[in-house]
């Protein structure tokens, strides 16, 4: 067994950490959270450039047969830098979805496109539940005339609000609860009928609620009626790379806090000297240590084609809860000045406060691992 | 990375299995079953040392030259994980695990050959003299006094917490040779060759369990000879912190820490809840029980890591981790245990809980142990350096970056 990053991954995080430690300084990052833009171009190019934007995908459609474990590496140094550009909604979700459908000429013109740097899109899945089940899916896809009609709602939709093109998750057949009957299909936002309403989420990422009023879809546009693996495989890659992103905050958050107690001064002395400062901080190591090892273990599992959906639950669990417990130590070491919009450590919180929402909380994966999955 | 699980190591797992189905006797499995500790029951389980002695695979972890296996860190690993599958009882620690490596390190050619295939054999069981009733976690403090005499040391003073001493025939021991310095200087290493010297009086603690796990050591006067000292006079302080690496930095928990897992599963499958359907069925059940099991995932994680060598395990604060996340996880499974078990588990059953002693339980078997390892597990965040001294140390490490 070797869990050790191959040299070529090596290089690669060598090279994307010093892209990002020079132009994705916190500083740097709030001025982009800031403008009216939702994230900078520039950087998303300096992505393509690095190759990441064809990174995930089979080399069968062009891209570069990137795997889990090189997602992994790239993941927690996005979320040592708590990056805002789209490479989760359009690249790991509504791409992964487009390349999991694969030999079928829509999905393959978006996916060229979106590699190229010439198009973003996004996966339009959630619908409120909270869980991702796919099997929640509501939003109806009905034949109408030579093609389909779409009716239904899709919540927190990262990257909605900018996308060229919509992959859109609902249901051809059944009722929710069912895992059949499930399809992806591409929607264009400005299709009539659409009703985008965007805002960013609380962690600086762009995002929109949807809604779809008997949107006409060609039946060239629906690229599967048998979508359940699809979207499941294409859901267990993005929480392994969301859950990298969760790690790489932790990495960030113990690092930034040890110094911090190791230098600020209270009673006259450094307050890491306390012993409930310093049992706190041996418990965010602790934290940091469980969750990196499982984020680790997890990946290389999921290369090897072992990782089940058990293994995916434990992961998203411990990256969500330890996540948060660590970030919340890290905000009450820090003391009011970790309250604060100017330092980098609550907005760790938040991002990790984000991820542990995303695609069924803590609570919804332990039950899934307490059920005996 | 890679994963690529190994032909030869699914045949190594399947020869393990063969033979831990086999080899251990009913007494054995018995004792397995009514495992309630880290130390289970005492005669039952040097019997079954004797056994798996016998096929050359009491200490896995020793080098060959010494008994040991040759195993790879993985076989060890699927080792432990077939050996805890089947419930049998864990091979007491203070030999294998502590003095054993230690005189393997430390002790003369002259210890070694005199020690060593002995505790293999399972033929002596070694108590460990550390503890002290004002020098627990804080061991620098300790007061037992050697004084040298002649050949030998003249020792006055007592130990605690020496687990099993009045079941040992050898004890290892840290006394005070000297006063000056440090606290930490002054100290020295004794390997004792008997526990009935004149002088010494071992008194069983009962614990909270309800069985004298623990003892106290009193010693008048005795006379033991200096040639059991390992390392120099007053070095000892090092020797010990050398066998607290061994005591703490076990790399094969998750496979013990499933078994509380499966147990827990098992009975609650079987317990109706109060809102209808089984336990097992519980949505608040199943999210607690969940938790632990990734907590569980989580440590198997961090081992699997640590066992193929990856730098996450070569912290220095690693075998502080290890001791605290192992330590904590029992405490919270077995607290489940006892929930699981509840009323069922109020009956107090010493003499069913006793290995041959041919009483049956009131209850089923998970019953008869929750509440005893509940109980008895509260002591997995004392014994060993607190797990308020393992924070102070990981705390340490993270602020000499």
């Amino acid at each position: 067994m070797d869990f050790t990053f191959t040299d070529e991954q090596t290089m690669l995080r060598e090279s994307v950490a010093r892209y990002l430690a020079k132009n994705y300084a916190f500083e740097a990052r709030q001025a982009i959270v800031r403008s009216d833009r939702p994230f900078s171009a520039e950087v998303w190019q300096a992505l393509a450039d690095f190759g990441l934007l064809a990174l995930p995908f089979p080399e069968a459609l062009d891209g570069l047969g990137g795997s889990v474990v090189d997602l992994v590496a790239v993941g927690e140094l996005f979320g040592e830098h708590l990056v805002v550009e789209p490479y989760l909604s359009s690249i790991l979700l509504a791409g992964r979805a487009l390349a999991e459908v694969g030999d079928h000429p829509r999905a393959e013109h978006w996916l060229g496109r979106l590699m190229a740097g010439e198009a973003l899109a996004a996966f339009a899945h959630e619908e409120g539940a909270g869980t991702a089940d796919p099997s929640l899916v509501a939003v109806s896809c009905t034949k109408a005339g030579g093609g389909y009609r779409l009716d239904g709602e899709k919540r927190l939709v990262l990257g909605g609000a900018n996308a060229d093109v919509l992959v859109v998750t609902a249901r051809v057949d059944g009722a929710p609860g069912s895992p059949d009957g499930l399809a992806l299909l591409v929607v264009e936002p400005g299709a009539p009928g659409v009703r985008i309403t965007p805002f960013k989420t609380l962690d600086g990422r762009s995002a929109a609620h949807l809604a779809f009023d008997g949107v006409e879809i060609p039946a060239d546009d629906l690229l599967t009626a048998d979508a359940h693996g699809a979207i499941t495989r294409t859901l267990d890659g993005a929480v392994i790379a969301l859950a990298a992103e969760a790690v790489g905050a932790m990495t960030a958050l113990l690092r930034q806090t040890g110094e911090y107690a190791g230098s600020r001064r209270q009673f006259g002395v450094p307050i890491a000297t306390f012993q409930t400062v310093a049992h706190r901080l041996a418990d965010m190591k602790i934290a940091h240590t469980k969750a990196r090892g499982t984020l680790l273990y997890t990946a290389a599992l999921a290369e090897a084609g072992r990782a089940t959906r058990r293994d995916v639950s434990v992961l998203k669990a411990q990256v969500g809860r330890l996540g948060r417990a660590l970030a919340e130590a890290a905000v009450q070491t820090h003391g009011g000045i970790g309250m604060t919009d100017e330092l980098a450590i609550g907005h760790y919180l938040k991002r990790l406060l984000a991820i542990d929402a995303m695609f069924g909380d803590s609570d919804y994966h332990y039950r899934v691992v307490g059920a005996g999955a | 990375m890679n994963l690529e699980p190994k032909p030869e190591l699914e045949a190594f797992r399947q020869e393990v299995a063969e033979f831990l189905d086999t080899a251990p006797t009913d007494v054995i499995r018995e004792a397995g079953r009514k495992t309630t500790s880290v130390f289970a029951p005492f005669d039952a389980t040097m019997a079954w040392q004797k056994i798996l002695n016998g096929k050359g695979w009491a200490a896995p972890e020793w080098p060959v030259e010494h008994g040991g296996t040759g195993w790879s860190a993985e076989e060890r690993f699927v080792f432990a994980e077939e050996y805890c599958k089947r419930n049998l009882p864990p091979l007491l620690p203070n030999c294998l695990k502590m003095i054993g490596p230690l005189i393997i390190d430390l002790g003369t050619e002259e210890q070694k050959a005199r020690y060593l295939p002995r505790i293999l054999a399972g033929d002596d069981y070694w108590t460990q003299g550390y503890s002290e009733p004002e020098a627990g976690s804080d061991l620098a403090s300790l007061t037992c006094s050697a004084v040298a005499d002649g050949d030998d040391y003249i020792i006055n003073g007592s130990k605690t917490w020496t687990t099993l001493a009045h079941r040992a025939n050898r004890m290892f021991m840290l006394v005070r040779t000297s006063s000056e310095g440090r606290k930490q200087q002054g100290i020295t290493f004794l390997l004792l060759d008997r526990v009935d010297y004149p002088g010494m009086e071992i008194r069983p603690i009962v614990g909270l369990d309800g069985f004298p796990e623990q003892c106290e050591v009193f010693f008048d006067d005795v006379r033991v000879p200096q040639s059991g000292r390992v390392g120099a006079e007053n070095e000892g302080w090092t020797v010990a912190k050398h066998l607290l690496k061994y005591e703490r930095g076990s790399s094969s928990q998750a496979p013990w820490l499933y078994r509380f897992v499966r147990m827990i599963r098992e009975a609650a499958a079987t317990r109706t809840s109060p809102f209808g359907g089984t336990l097992a069925q519980d949505p608040v059940f199943q999210r607690e029980l969940g938790e632990l099991e990734a907590d569980v995932a989580s440590v198997e994680a961090v081992e699997k890591l640590a066992v193929s060598g990856h730098p996450l395990a070569h912290d220095l604060a690693f075998p502080s981790f290890n001791k605290t996340v192992g330590t904590e996880l029992i405490q919270r499974l077995t607290s489940l245990m006892a929930r699981v078990s509840g009323l069922e588990g109020l009956s107090l059953q010493l003499q069913a809980l006793t290995v041959g002693g041919g009483t049956a339980p009131l209850g089923d078997g998970f019953d008869l142990i929750a509440m005893p390892y509940y109980l008895n597990s509260r002591a997995a965040s004392i014994y060993a350096g607190t797990n308020e001294v393992q924070r102070d140390l990981i705390a340490r490490s993270l602020m000499s970056r």
